[in-house]
């Protein structure tokens, strides 16, 4: 099952030993693992343009009503359960009062009221009982629902939006952000409306006792409580601000020190930064210490409120009983619901940063669902007929930043089944040129057509079913090979695989792993060779069978076999197919139809390889110096000694 | 002539002593502002995770006591009370015998108490708990800082940082709240004396539910362990979704593969809502027994007590007085349950932080180790051996003859895997030789102080860290004391000084990974930068100049060849501009050296050669070299 979250076979850290599930528990994840039933495939698809759902504006409420039927019954139980847990003391007045109290002795009344407390103590049991699990499945239904709306959300932003700064961003808002929420919905609402109508019970039946001592009890308390709990929350918060850059510092100046472990190492640095890193941690323990005084004045300073209540009700109360306008049950009422009383006072301002925590996290989620796609489909795109492969650029300007164009007036066009070689050198365009057919980027000016069908007014998925792209780094998603190959067409049989395989040459290196096509890929493929990896991103790209092919050659190095592997493969792909090859190495792009020189944003030279060279103009120079480079080198390196 | 000196060297865990002592090769240019931890725990792995830690226990004794015995003082305070409310009823409200203000004023003086016992102790435990926080962390860094690179080889620094933070977290709660917690477990026994004094029969009745209460709460946390365990890793699987699809997002976009994406992040977050209802459930199961338990005690005092009440056997003021002490002990009853879970969660963790501690550094300075002053910089490495360690790796070196005359520079070719970085780290003493010896000025590297040795080779490595902080101090990196004027003209040597001065703010702009994002090529310069100002007689540049443009590596050569003079320099590389800065050639294939000799000669005798040099060559095609015409009409 792909859900089960215990994977024996994960792997740990290669030195340390501990990285999987601990044994003694796996027995209980195991048993647990049983009762789940089969989820079924999940219904969710994806579209490009959001459905009138997915527009409404992100707030908790219309997060939660989208189930009403368990938010009610949750309404309903948590106000039944509010009623009854307060039944104790007003059960043991009226025990006393009409029961004990010398005159009024009658263990019938005891005997009723204790009763009717066991009877409402077991009914606030089977009511929180149900409570907890409709809220719980309230919470998870209400994750699940936004988790996939906002990762849907993700999909449909254009490429801009993912650079690398904001790769972490992104990452924080679909885990951390989201199950920020989780705390909140499955316990901290239903505890807010459980503590909030809490105090208005007790406030209710204190008042129905005995006025004049509930105004007084209400005076005392909440005024005095409610400020230092006002005063708690803003000064912890100051302090868990504090708190929280002090461990991001520590953390990011240990991250430091590992990965650049062998520049301190080589630089006899280890101590000076141990003392710097003292310095660091120690700032850190000065931030949790000052949040210590906050929380060593509230905790014991809110207990010590309560048993200064409590002795003002001995005074006061005693004093209205001994002049009879109390009853001694009353007084005890009050006793008893004091200590009820305090409780949820703290608890509110306990969770109060829970809530505050959740609406931040609703906030920053908000914000990224309400940003659109900077290259979006229009509303009437249509599907992209299958194509022949004929690419054209008419008078395309293209800019990252509009004020500052890469792209000048590009006008070319590649013919169906042709072969054209971007050259030029770093930041020239060609990349550019390639991601505008991708349509990761729109043109700033002028169009790109596929076969005479303006980019913009196709779909996204109609178009770049038709394109495979083997980009320069090869990107594995962790999971077995076959995955990865499939992952053009998810429904890939077998024996489509195998061919792709076969096609590209990989079938000595599958032969070799150690579960051959299921050999799973660790850590994005680290495991693998660059070579092996850029295979696989072919054999990918082939099983897709596109109608266009974008390839942007790898620069890394690469050893002799591989390389001489990779060209055939490239031999098998480009046959019958439009290609574009953004080229780093002039040996690449002679093997072209046509090569296409890109310089500063502009084409300004194309043609075959041999009639650039006679042409004598950039591509000529570019060749010479490429030939004749690796010969004055020699020379030159030869004449120094 | 090389002078040498012998140094004294202790191999103490902490040495606070050893801060003052001036080291010539180690440099420190920050003064500590706290004092260095207390203690460190103990050695003895046969020892339990508990005793192992006392040290560092004992170290923080004095908060430990405070914080026990007055929060113990004021458990015994908080007691009393109920006792009070109970004397004030039956004595002053229903038979006047007492003036109630006497015992208003007792309820406020012990309230008062209490309160101030509660401040001073919950300080003293929190101060207490961060301390020692602060000392595993600075013991866990300075023991990283001491290892090894076989170490670092196989351990990921993530996993590093998770040890050092949660697992530290949770040792640390154990070891300071454990002890409070059974306190407060202390104040069951005696509330349950009070409740005796007033009436034995009806203190048994109230607390017969007590035991059900604990039962239930550890019963609800083991079954609960597994859930919240399913519940991380299934949110780690959604989170390893998010990390592929955000890093992975021009695959996804090729391959219009959003919609299988979306429907595996679905799959991932319906078994996390599956396992969020596990949990629901679960504690639905439990949360009401354990809350609701204790309320069947106060019915059974009601009742029994009420009964009680008409037989004369009791005062009123005992039902108040049960009531306060039955809520009282309901906290430490589910509290001791959380201790034992706490105790097997810091156990585990312990386990992890000792696993670290108790790795040693195969790399340190040998009893009698001498500094290597005044370094002539000549090199040998004499027959080495040498395979990195863990498992059957196969061997890197063999036979390995080598030697760098004083002031020679040499270059180390060969394809991906001969062994050349191999051969720089074990001058510089990353890793020991498993046979024969490298020798610097005639002296084994292992008999020479770890630290003189590595502060007179510099190395620029291939791949250019840079720390967050200023390019002024990454430059400054090695010798932290430097002036400004000598960081201006390292930079200026590594051609490096240009493109600093046109950043936002210069010398003073924050690099690295959380600081501005500079090109491979600009981070290579002033990893260069770094190591001249060292200013080190021998120098090893390892693939140093891989990410710069050719026309730009030319201009740094100028520069280096400048600084060459009189330095023993080993080059690896594989660019034939880079290599035309070297002496002499020496190639290398499976870890033995196939061909020694000038460039010249090479390109003739050695085949492999001519092809290692046209790979490079290959590579620096079109992309890295601009042609020299510019502009013009085409």
């Amino acid at each position: 099952m792909f859900g089960g979250g215990a994977r024996p076979g994960a792997p740990g850290a290669p030195g340390l030993p501990f990285g999987g599930i601990p044994t003694e528990l796996q027995d209980g994840v195991d048993r647990l693992l049983k009762t789940e039933p089969e989820h079924g495939d999940p219904t969710v698809n994806f579209t490009q343009r959001p459905t009138a759902q997915e527009t409404r504006r992100l707030t908790l409420w219309s997060l939660l009503t989208r189930y009403p039927r368990l938010l009610w019954v949750s309404a309903i139980l948590i106000v039944l359960m509010s009623v009854t847990m307060q039944a104790g003391p007003f059960l043991t007045e009226k025990a006393i009062d009409h029961g004990m109290v010398p005159g009024h002795h009658s263990l019938t009344v005891i005997g009723v009221c204790a009763a009717a407390y066991l009877v409402l103590a077991v009914t606030t049991a089977l009511a929180q009982r149900s409570q907890v699990k409709v809220t719980g499945r309230l919470a998870a239904g209400v994750m699940n629902d936004l988790r996939v709306k906002v990762f849907a959300h993700l999909q449909r932003l254009s490429l801009d939006f993912f650079t690398d700064e904001k790769a972490g961003v992104l990452m924080s808002r679909m885990t951390s952000d989201i199950e920020n929420l989780q705390q909140l919905l499955q316990d901290g609402l239903a505890q807010f409306a459980i503590q909030g109508l809490t105090m208005v019970v007790i406030t209710i039946v204190l008042f129905t006792m005995n006025v004049r001592l509930a105004i007084i009890t209400v005076l005392l308390i909440i005024p005095v409580l409610t400020a230092a709990s006002l005063w708690f929350r803003v000064a912890s918060g100051r302090g868990y601000d504090r708190v929280r850059d002090g461990i991001a510092n520590v953390l990011a100046d240990l991250s430091e020190s590992l990965h650049g472990v062998r520049i301190v190492t080589s630089h006899n640095r280890q101590r000076h930064n141990v003392i710097h890193h003292r310095n660091v941690v120690g700032e850190y323990r000065d931030a949790n210490n000052y949040t210590a005084q906050i929380n060593a004045v509230y905790g014991p300073g809110t207990q010590m409120l309560g048993v200064l209540g409590q002795a003002a009700l001995v005074g006061i109360g005693g004093d209205m009983v001994i002049h009879h306008t109390l009853t001694i049950g009353a007084l005890v009422a009050f006793f008893l619901y004091l200590n009820r009383f305090l409780q949820p006072i703290q608890l509110l301002v306990q969770q109060y940063n829970t809530y505050q925590q959740g609406q931040a996290s609703v906030f920053k989620l908000r914000g990224l669902l309400e940003t659109a796609p900077a290259v979006d489909e229009g509303p009437e795109s249509t599907e992209l007929p299958p194509i022949n492969g004929r690419i054209t650029f008419e008078h395309v300007s293209f800019g990252y930043d509009p004020a500052n164009p890469v792209i000048h007036d590009v006008d070319i066009t590649i013919e169906p089944g042709e072969t054209v070689a971007f050259v030029g050198p770093t930041g020239a365009g060609k990349s550019t040129l390639a991601k505008l057919i991708t349509r990761f980027y729109d043109p700033t000016a002028g169009r790109v057509l596929i076969d005479g069908h303006d980019l913009r007014q196709v779909t996204f998925a109609s178009l770049r079913r038709q394109l495979g792209v083997v980009p320069q780094e090869p990107f594995l998603f962790a999971g077995s090979i076959r995955d990865n190959i499939a992952f053009a067409r998810q429904g890939a049989t077998d024996a489509e695989v195998n061919e792709a395989v076969r096609a590209v040459g990989l079938e000595d290196m599958i032969e070799r792993m150690p579960d051959g096509r299921d050999t799973i890929v660790h850590e994005r493929g680290q495991s693998l060779s660059s070579g092996e990896r850029q295979l696989i991103a072919l054999a990918r790209a082939f099983l897709a069978h596109p109608r266009v092919l974008v390839l942007d050659e790898a620069t890394s190095n690469l050893d002799l076999q591989s390389e001489t592997k990779i060209e055939a493969a490239l031999d098998v792909l480009l046959e019958a197919r439009t290609a574009v090859l953004i080229a780093h190495r002039l040996s690449t792009a002679m093997k072209a139809d046509r090569i296409v020189v890109i310089y500063d944003g502009e084409v300004v030279e194309s043609g075959s390889h041999s009639e650039l060279v006679a042409a004598g103009g950039k591509y000529a120079a570019m060749y010479e110096t490429w030939i004749s480079q690796a010969e004055t080198e020699s020379a030159g390196a030869g004449a120094v000694h | 002539m090389s002078r040498l000196a012998t140094r004294r060297h202790d191999h103490a865990h902490t040495r606070p002593a050893a801060e003052l002592e001036t080291d010539p090769f180690v440099p420190i240019a920050e003064a500590s502002r706290y004092a260095p931890p207390r203690a460190t725990i103990d050695s003895d792995t046969s020892k339990s995770w508990l005793r192992r830690a006392m040290p560092i226990v004992k170290a923080h004794r004095g908060g430990f006591l405070t914080a026990l015995s007055l929060s113990f003082f004021g458990l015994i305070l908080q007691v009393q009370i109920p006792n009070l409310l109970n004397k004030a009823i039956n004595n002053s409200i229903v038979f006047h015998t007492v003036p109630i203000h006497f015992y208003v004023e007792w309820i406020l003086a012990l309230g008062l108490t209490g309160g101030v016992a509660g401040y001073i102790s919950r300080l003293a435990i929190y101060k207490t708990a961060y301390s020692i926080e602060f000392d595993l962390r600075n013991i866990i860094y300075e023991h990283l800082t001491k290892m090894s690179f076989s170490f670092y080889d196989k351990v990921q620094s993530g996993q590093l940082i998770s040890r050092a933070n949660s697992d530290i977290r949770s040792v640390q709660m154990y070891m300071t709240f454990a002890p409070l917690i059974l306190l407060q477990c202390a104040i069951v026994f005696v509330a349950f004396g009070f409740m005796l004094s007033i009436s034995v029969p009806l203190a048994f009745i109230a607390l017969v539910t007590m035991p059900f209460v604990y039962f239930v709460s550890v019963q609800m946390r083991k079954s609960m362990f597994p859930v919240s365990w399913l519940i991380q890793a299934r949110l780690a699987e959604v989170a390893t979704i998010v990390d592929e699809n955000v890093n992975g997002v021009r695959v996804v976009k090729s391959f219009a593969a959003e919609d299988q994406q979306l429907k595996d992040l679905a799959r991932a977050a319906t078994g996390v809502e599956w396992a969020y209802i596990k949990d629901a459930d679960l504690r639905a199961r439990f949360t009401p027994a354990v809350q609701n338990l204790p309320q069947l005690g106060l019915v059974l005092v009601l009742l029994f007590g009420g009964w009680m009440v008409l037989q004369g056997h009791l005062g009123l003021g005992a039902i108040v007085a049960f009531n306060s002490y039955l809520l009282m002990m309901q906290i430490p009853f589910t509290m001791l349950g959380m201790l034992i879970m706490m105790g097997q969660r810091a156990a585990a963790s312990a386990e992890r932080i000792y696993e670290i501690l108790d790795e040693r550094s195969e790399i340190v300075d040998k009893p009698g180790a001498i500094d290597l002053i005044n370094c002539k910089g000549d090199v040998q490495f004499d027959h080495v051996d040498f395979g990195y360690p863990g498992g059957d790796r196969p061997r890197v070196l063999e036979n390995f003859d080598l030697r760098l005359r004083r002031g020679e520079t040499v270059a180390l070719v060969g394809r991906t895997g001969s062994g050349k970085s191999t051969v720089a780290r074990l001058l510089t003493r990353f890793y020991d030789v498993t046979g024969g010896s490298v020798k610097v000025d005639d002296h084994d590297v292992r008999d020479l102080t770890v630290a003189s040795l590595r502060a007179n080779i510099g190395i620029v490595l291939d791949e250019p860290f840079l720390f967050s902080v200023s390019i002024r101090e990454n430059i400054a990196y090695g010798k932290p004391t430097a002036t400004l004027e000598e960081i201006e003209a390292a930079a200026q040597a590594a051609n490096a000084a240009k493109f600093i001065e046109e950043l936002p703010q210069g010398y003073d702009t924050v690099v690295g990974e959380r600081g501005y994002t500079l090109s491979g090529g600009q981070r290579q310069r002033i990893a260069i930068a770094r190591t001249l100002l060292v200013n080190p007689p021998i120098l090893v540049l390892d693939d140093a100049t891989s990410a710069i443009d050719v026309h730009v590596e030319q201009q740094i050569h100028r520069s280096l060849s400048t600084l060459m003079q009189g330095r023993t320099t080993l080059i690896v590389a594989h660019r034939l501009s880079t290599i035309s800065l070297a002496d002499r050639v020496v190639l290398l294939d499976d870890g033995k050296i196939v061909a020694d000799g000038r460039h010249s000669e090479l390109l003739e005798s050695s085949p492999l050669y001519a092809e290692v040099l046209a790979r490079a060559a290959e590579e620096d095609g079109t992309e890295l070299s601009r042609p020299p015409i510019s502009g013009g009409a085409a």
